[in-house]
């Protein structure tokens, strides 16, 4: 689990507990019980815990009230807190279907083979209005084979990630992977969300053939490297998968060029430069990687002016657009932006850990020997896409000296890589 | 894209009937109301840049140690991430008023956003909090009339509460 955001509010253990247990009428205008219930996720501790099974007990159905309690349920999830579970099975009968939904998530993430609870976790599935993935996602995890035929009457779903999900359970429970290739063509649907998450149902199911499918999917590379990474990190193991075979997948994501991605939007006619720019600080990626490649196409040489210029207004402080104009100047191996690439793959700024990696990729094509010793450095963190483009960059640039070292990293993605390359080396006359 | 309007046509075809009485009311209560939301959608898309600035502002005075050098995590991770997020969801708040329903924050914004945010362990509660201030901020009639005040809140309203 990715902590880097677990530590945002600054609050001690009593003071958290303490803001939770104020009643809500008494609160000051500047303090928040949601906050507190979030950041209770720092104190695995048998009063926190308390705390938070009082604060899901209070039902008052304000929203302040709502919400607090909701998160009170998620962080019991993320605390594994065994002693909950009478608890957040009773909230499966809320009237509030975010309450029930986080309930749901967090029975999952604590397990559970109550067959009382399962039950009436199956029985969610037939009522109205509830996110139907995660009821569907915790009956796969914790095994629930009654809810088989339930589950399969949503497999036609008229919402695409809720028929992902039902489909993907239906094979994993029976065992016939026959209608996974529905799941697939999921990535390319136009709906970003059915893409993210159809990726979460081809990792659940083991479906590693999808690999290759994941790779061109046009979402944000983060889904697309969890995804290929989770399918190794379960494959390769156990011999389903070889690393070898992953490999250039893995390398193409990191990579990350629009031109290796089946883009699902497209322009009704030629935009010109500024729309195209401002189509970088968009949400959805696959509308940011087709302005990519029209800039690249289309712009190449107007492009380095307007990205300086959309860099030093907003682009420095949005993590979306910071990422994506990093790797435009390396496409446009824009010498003039070498001082902003190493400064980005040195940004140490959690939001922007992302555009380290398009940044030792970006420089990586921009050739200049300098980066080498910059890129060197990168192998030291403890950030796994990082020190992989790392040594992919090292490798454009000439230099495989990081390659003894990374053969003994802790990341066991990082050793393959580097073990994989030096065997190359030495195999190759 | 799901509204009133769409939701009572489709709600009839499903079941081969003409919309019924009280599917007219709703749609003629929300046909009544559209002025107010418009407005409220016009006065937001001219000021959307300062509002989602305040709300992020907001957060990090009320959180004023996280602009302390050397702070855990540091101020721009919170700021940062207020500022593209909460204009994404203000801007689909706006497409909501013009809509005359949810639709844009249920298919664009909250469906899946949710798995999201916690398969990735993300925070929530950056946005919680700044949409909370953008909720307690807004004043009419200095900003807009009361009646479009109400179903920019409400909308507001909604998103946290799916959101959190």
């Amino acid at each position: 689990m990715d902590k880097r955001f677990f530590n945002l509010f600054n609050l001690t253990e009593d003071e958290a507990i303490a803001l939770l247990d104020t009643p809500q009428d008494q609160l000051n205008e500047d303090d928040s019980r949601y906050v507190a219930a979030s950041h209770l996720i720092n104190f695995p501790t048998e009063r926190s815990i308390n705390a938070l099974m009082r604060a899901v007990q209070n039902t008052d159905p304000s929203l302040d009230n709502r919400i607090a309690r909701r998160k009170s349920v998620e962080t019991l999830g993320r605390l594994q807190a065994t002693q909950s579970l009478p608890v957040l099975h009773a909230c499966l009968a809320d009237p509030d279907c975010y309450t029930v939904e986080n309930a749901v998530w967090a029975i999952a993430e604590i397990g559970t083979q109550d067959s009382a609870i399962l039950e009436d976790i199956a029985q969610l599935l037939d009522r109205p209005g509830q996110t139907y993935r995660v009821i569907i996602h915790t009956l796969a995890k914790l095994n629930y084979h009654p809810a088989l035929e339930r589950i399969r009457k949503l497999v036609d779903d008229a919402d695409a990630p809720t028929a992902s999900a039902a489909i993907a359970t239906v094979c994993r429970l029976t065992g016939d992977y026959s209608q996974m290739e529905q799941v697939v063509a999921l990535l390319q649907h136009p709906n970003v969300f059915a893409r993210r998450l159809s990726i979460q149902d081809l990792i659940d199911t083991q479906y590693y053939s999808a690999i290759p499918n994941i790779a061109r999917c046009p979402v944000s590379l983060v889904f697309r490297l969890r995804g290929i990474r989770m399918l190794a990190e379960a494959g390769v193991p156990t011999g389903a998968i070889a690393f070898e075979t992953v490999q250039p997948y893995l390398e193409q994501t990191l990579r990350d060029h629009p031109g290796d991605l089946d883009l699902v939007h497209a322009y009704n006619q030629a935009p010109d430069l500024p729309f195209l720019i401002r189509e970088l600080y968009e949400t959805d990626f696959g509308r940011c990687y087709l302005a990519t490649k029209t800039i690249l196409e289309h712009h190449a040489d107007a492009a380095p002016a307007a990205l300086f210029a959309t860099y030093a207004e907003e682009a420095n402080n949005d993590y979306g657009a910071h990422f994506h104009v990093m790797k435009l100047f390396g496409w446009l191996k824009h010498a003039p932006a070498y001082d902003l690439l190493v400064e980005a793959l040195h940004n140490r700024q959690p939001q922007f850990q992302k555009s380290r990696a398009a940044a030792a990729i970006a420089l990586s094509e921009l050739g200049d020997p300098r980066a080498i010793p910059e890129l060197k450095a990168s192998l030291e963190t403890k950030i796994w896409d990082l020190k992989y483009a790392a040594l992919m960059a090292l490798e454009k640039v000439g230099d495989t000296s990081g390659y003894q070292t990374a053969a003994n990293d802790d990341d066991w993605l990082i050793r393959a890589k580097a073990s994989r390359d030096v065997i190359n080396r030495v195999s190759t006359p | 894209m799901k509204s009133v309007v769409t939701t009572v046509i489709a709600a009839a075809d499903a079941a081969g009937r003409f919309p019924s009485s009280s599917d007219l009311e709703s749609v003629q209560g929300s046909i009544q109301r559209a002025a107010a939301r418009l407005e409220a959608a016009e006065k937001l898309a001219s000021n959307l840049d300062n509002v989602a600035k305040e709300a992020y502002d907001a957060c990090i005075k009320k959180y004023s140690y996280l602009n302390n050098a050397g702070e855990a995590n540091s101020s721009d991770t919170f700021k940062s991430k207020c500022a593209r997020d909460i204009k994404h969801y203000l801007r689909l708040i706006q497409y909501s008023l013009v809509v005359g329903g949810t639709g844009p924050l249920d298919e664009w914004g909250i469906a899946g956003q949710r798995e999201v945010y916690r398969a990735l362990g993300l925070p929530t509660a950056p946005y919680v909090e700044a949409l909370g201030f953008a909720r307690n901020r807004g004043c009419a009639p200095r900003d807009m009339s009361a009646q479009a005040l109400v179903e920019y809140n409400s909308l507001l309203d909604y998103a946290i509460n799916s959101l959190s």
